[in-house]
């Protein structure tokens, strides 16, 4: 195995999938798809939170409250009954036009100047708030509390949630699925994509011009993987820059995304290897795509909701399944580090076997004179 | 002849596929600064053993050395010292010349400036940066030859060298080779036109059916296979068909019939011509191998 040679492919194969028309179209699709998520997130999730405030001091906590939402509607209401009548009590379940609700003692600022514990009370609607905005209301709230004075509490809130959120609930996470998916969809094409450039070796008879150069098999292979690692990040680079997707632990969903397009290409490789045409290889890959698409979609709350299930169990099986679960779990900032390691121990494992598999199944098919 | 002058030497070279045998008991050497052809028809073995001289498949039995190099045990070094120009125009078609050059260059670590001396080579120089779809078969060919040629090789291997050319572009194809010949580079060619082995090989060998049936110089071929007879231009005689005042007519110098109407005529004094005709490559290879090559 030789650097030089792996290079040299690599640079090669760089400029030819540019100059090609179809391996083009493929790297920009996920682009589009992301795009496209972003436009229906927006159509679908974009409305204006409705807060109902009782706020008879005119306490600026309102507008702490209101600086959560990127789009809030403040309605006044006469009284706290009121308030309390909009959302009911905790844990109920009623059908709400207001997000949040909020009731503020007429001496609330006062209060906290006295060094004081006053009470002020927080309804939250659990369709529109999820509990990451709950989290950020309360750390708010209490931020607002120590600017205006420095007790120890400096407030008690009396919260009450309606339509709380099941611990399951799907879409709760919609935005991070978005990502996890775009993603994965990402990796789907650059299956597609390494798979056609080796297989296009083969169908130009361009292998054989390898064959007798100083690039060995697994020059070749390793090349491709290079370039097709290399326009994965970018490609998902520019993925998660649409979707919004730099959260969460940052540093470990780039090392998943590493590890998932090397498990992603290698299989290509493999494709590319097995078959001797680009529509064979592109068929094939269409079907494979579904071991993307399945985890994608069971990943998080879904999963936990479908525990016990033996279908979903079986996910498990596939190695994009790890995959799915080491982005998803860095994106929401749950990742444990055995789940995490067994995760990537997964998913190098099979890239490392896909790997050895595409060069013998090359040094096979070399072996019988009109197969490559 | 000494080892070391022997730049290609295969000894009972044999390859099968299966049940298939594609090559049996190939034994032939070509020595520095020769030209060989292979010469058989399409699924002959040709291909084969080509593949095996230049490392692409092992042989099944027997042991071949190229350059000095086993073509089984000493493969690595054996890729730096040949270069073939394969039967299919093996291009990457969207790249430029120079790019697909520049990219043989990288494979060999060779410095830029070769891509610029192969190409002064096959006079390409003029479209280096254009794409190479957009090139004819025949300037392909000679970008092939560049590519073979770049890291100096002293063997080159050429499978069908001018299929698929029109006659000025097969032409030129032949100009270079007979040049790198001249150069001292040893060559192996495969090739179905018979015309083209004879002018440019100093031996060929035929195979059919995957056996080395015949090799030698071309020259030693027609001698020892082809019919020895002449061409005699005669004022008009009576057994001979007419044509205007003057005949021509072929007679086989072996066959005593014909050996006694040449010595009447001349008796005559009817006869105004005699040219001797030599067999050709192709005649040869019909008597040899029994069939018309394809």
């Amino acid at each position: 195995m030789h650097m030089r040679t792996i290079l040299a492919i690599a640079r090669k194969d760089a400029l030819d999938v540019l100059l090609n028309k179809s391996t083009l179209t493929l790297l920009i699709m996920p682009i589009i798809l992301s795009v496209l998520f972003v436009v229906v997130t927006d159509i679908f999730g974009s409305h204006k939170t409705e807060i109902l405030v009782y706020n008879p001091g005119n306490s600026a906590v309102v507008q702490v409250v209101s600086g959560a939402f990127s789009d809030p509607q403040i309605v006044s209401a006469s009284s706290p009954a009121d308030v309390a009548s909009a959302f009911g009590p905790d844990g109920s379940h009623k059908s709400s036009p207001y997000a949040v609700g909020l009731v503020i003692p007429a001496n609330f600022d006062a209060a906290l100047r006295q060094g004081g514990h006053p009470q002020m009370s927080l309804y939250i609607n659990g369709d529109d708030v999820n509990m990451q905005q709950r989290q950020l209301l309360q750390s708010a709230i209490m931020n607002y509390s120590r600017v205006v004075a420095n007790p120890s509490p400096p407030a008690s809130i009396n919260m009450a949630t309606i339509n709380p959120p099941a611990p399951t609930t799907i879409g709760q996470d919609l935005g991070t699925l978005y990502i996890t998916t775009a993603l994965l969809v990402s990796f789907m094409v650059s299956t597609s994509l390494v798979g056609s450039l080796l297989v296009e070796e083969k169908e130009k008879k361009t292998l054989r011009m390898l064959m007798v150069s100083p690039a060995s098999f697994g020059d070749v292979v390793l090349g491709k993987l290079l370039v097709g690692v290399g326009y994965q990040l970018l490609l998902s680079l520019v993925v998660m820059v649409i979707e919004g997707g730099f959260m969460g632990q940052v540093p470990l969903v780039l090392f998943f995304v590493l590890c998932g397009a090397c498990f992603s290409l290698s299989l290509g490789l493999l494709l590319g290897s097995i078959f001797q045409s680009s529509s064979a290889v592109g068929g094939v890959a269409g079907m494979v795509s579904i071991i993307y698409i399945i985890p994608g979609i069971f990943v998080g709350p879904l999963l936990q909701a479908s525990q016990g299930n033996m279908a979903v169990q079986l996910i498990k099986i596939l190695p994009s399944y790890y995959m799915a679960d080491g982005i998803y779990n860095a994106l929401v900032n749950k990742t444990v580090v055995s789940n995490a390691l067994l995760d990537a121990i997964v998913i190098l494992g099979c890239t490392a076997i896909l790997l050895l598999a595409s060069v013998w199944t090359l040094r096979r098919q070399a072996s019988v004179v009109a197969a490559i | 002849m000494e080892t070391n002058d022997l730049m290609i030497e295969a000894v009972n070279l044999s390859r099968t596929f299966g049940n298939k045998k594609a090559v049996i008991d190939m034994s032939f050497s070509v020595p520095r600064g020769e030209i060989f052809g292979l010469l058989g028809p399409n699924g002959a073995g040709k291909t084969t053993t080509i593949r095996m001289l230049t490392g692409q498949i092992d042989p099944t039995a027997g042991h071949a050395r190229v350059a000095g190099c086993d073509v089984v045990k000493e493969r690595a070094m054996l890729k730096q010292r040949i270069g073939v120009v394969f039967e299919d125009q093996n291009l990457y078609e969207r790249l430029s010349a120079r790019y697909n050059l520049a990219f043989s260059c990288w494979l060999y670590g060779l410095p830029k400036r070769r891509v610029d001396e192969v190409l002064e080579l096959v006079h390409l120089r003029d479209r280096a940066k254009e794409p190479i779809r957009t090139f004819s078969n025949g300037m392909k060919q000679r970008v092939m030859i560049a590519r073979a040629l770049l890291h100096k090789p002293p063997v080159l291997f050429l499978d069908e060298p001018a299929r698929g050319l029109d006659p000025i572009a097969a032409r030129e194809v032949r100009q270079t080779i007979d040049r790198l010949r001249q150069e001292g580079m040893t060559i192996l060619l495969t090739t179905h036109l018979m015309e083209e082995a004879d002018q440019l090989c100093q031996r060929v060998g035929f195979i059919i059916n995957g056996r080395l049936v015949a090799n030698d110089t071309p020259r030693n071929l027609k001698l020892s296979h082809g019919q020895r007879a002449l061409v005699v231009t005669l004022d008009s005689v009576g057994d001979v068909t007419h044509n205007g005042t003057l005949q021509e007519v072929t007679l086989n110098m072996d066959d005593p019939y014909d050996q006694s109407r040449l010595a009447q005529w001349m008796a005559q004094e009817k006869v105004r011509a005699v040219h001797s005709r030599e067999a050709t490559l192709e005649d040869v290879f019909i008597e040899v191998a029994g069939i018309r090559p394809a």
